[in-house]
């Protein structure tokens, strides 16, 4: 990814899906970079049949990124999201924050279609590097 | 009052496994390791200690998500540790700990320890640069690059908290511990430094509602900027959560490069701090992006010229 390219990123529709769901497994999550700009801009979290899809973006400040490691979003439970700059939890469900700097906020959903054992990101999608 | 400044964090986390690949990769030596935890040190001996959260023998926790369990200062000598019990003990208990440190609780709850510091003092070489009409940094045939270089954080810089009273607190580290402050961003916070410290600041404070009280983030000194550079784009190889940097602060002065952590805190290199004595005046100005650094950058993947010209690939 030259930095060339990453600056072309706009918002448009996803045509590839993001993976199988096979491919994810069951009570871990995954980061995605859809528009290819260096880094993942959104997240899923698979639960059983049902996949939560959020932005990488933490309500606190503008554009945080929230996991510690590649994929790592979850906290030690595996039963919130967290971010791991200030340590707030969401739950993976609503979004919403239930503790930390941003209590009373929630992420930001993606919206996806699973279908045909694969996982699509639905509409158009937003760049979300910080530029 | 010859406090030095921060000598040890202690943490009360979930994730051990986590917090110890984590701050191994930053390049701190694990020591004491035990099934309940271990500590990670600089070079100087200054450092991080974890331990699982259900510890009993840690502090009680702020009511918020923050994992920091106590900031332990470490001072010049016995007297300076009992000017500060004197001083503390007119309003609060202190505690008088097995190993001779003192403990007690800040003006806005946070956990406090004072010590006779542990630090080892360093004797290493700055970063040395060659520069036109300066005598050279390094003689001749001395190389500057070198991708093996350890890069290891010397020393623990300082530390920032989010508070929900920064008048409060300020007064608190001013009027009883004898900070002094260097720099402040308006209706954000001041950055402050103990009396026998010339760093530009060991403590920094951000004003923010009391749900998010805790640590915004840690950081450790490194050699230099490159150092500071080589061992942040190690960490973003390694699959680290790079959040903000590299770039340099304008107060301070210091390089910076800030990563995410499963201690639920940034955790920052930083390279090349302002020193200040008593003569110097501070600075105020509103906190925005323009006053918050000279300069960012951000990593990306190496590269290199050569190959083909654009668009005759294969």
């Amino acid at each position: 990814m030259s930095v060339a390219q990453r600056h072309k990123a706009e918002t448009r529709e996803i045509a590839e899906p993001l993976c199988r769901l096979e491919d994810l497994v069951d009570g871990r999550s995954r980061g995605f970079d859809p528009l290819g700009e260096g880094r993942d801009t959104m997240f899923v979290v698979r639960r059983g049949a049902a996949v939560h899809a959020w932005r990488n973006h933490c309500p606190h400040y503008d554009r945080a990124r929230m996991a510690w490691k590649k994929d790592e979003f979850l906290d030690p439970s595996g039963e919130r999201i967290m971010c791991f700059a200030h340590g707030a939890l969401f739950d993976i469900a609503s979004g919403e924050c239930v503790l930390g700097p941003c209590l009373g906020q929630s992420l930001t959903p993606v919206e996806i279609e699973l279908r045909d054992g694969l996982v699509r990101v639905r509409g158009k999608y937003a760049p979300g590097f910080r530029r | 009052m010859r406090i030095i400044g921060p000598d040890e964090l202690i943490f009360g986390v979930d994730d051990l496994d986590a917090c110890r690949a984590f701050l191994v990769d930053y390049g701190l030596d694990e020591v004491d390791r035990t099934e309940g935890g271990a500590s990670y040190h600089a070079l100087d001996g200054t450092g991080i200690t974890i331990r699982k959260r259900s510890d009993p023998s840690l502090p009680r926790p702020l009511p918020t998500a923050s994992m920091l369990r106590k900031t332990i200062y470490g001072v010049e000598d016995q007297e300076t540790l009992e000017e500060i019990a004197a001083e503390l003990g007119k309003d609060r208990d202190i505690i008088r700990e097995a190993d001779g440190s003192l403990s007690c609780r800040d003006d806005l709850d946070f956990a406090l320890g004072f010590r006779v510091t542990t630090r080892r003092k360093l004797d290493l070489p700055a970063e040395m640069i060659n520069s036109p009409g300066a005598k050279p940094g390094r003689p001749a045939n001395v190389l500057g690059a070198n991708q093996d270089a350890e890069a290891k954080p010397r020393t623990l810089s300082h530390i920032v908290y989010f508070v929900p009273d920064m008048e409060r607190l300020t007064k608190f580290y001013i009027e009883r511990l004898k900070f002094v402050i260097t720099d402040k961003f308006t209706n954000t916070g001041p950055f402050l430094r103990p009396q026998s410290n010339f760093d530009h600041h060991v403590l920094f404070m951000i004003q923010t509602p009391a749900y998010m009280q805790g640590l915004e983030h840690l950081a450790f000194h490194m050699q230099g900027p490159t150092e500071l550079m080589l061992a942040g784009s190690r960490m973003v190889k390694k699959g680290y959560e790079s959040f903000w940097g590299p770039g340099r602060h304008k107060f301070g002065s210091n390089w910076f490069w800030y990563f995410n952590s499963p201690l639920g805190t940034h955790v920052e290199y930083d390279a090349d701090m302002d020193l200040h004595d008593g003569a110097w005046t501070e600075r105020e100005t509103p906190m925005s992006a323009e006053a918050a650094q000279l300069f960012l950058f951000e990593n990306v993947e190496k590269w290199a010229p050569g190959g083909p010209p654009p668009g005759k690939q294969g």
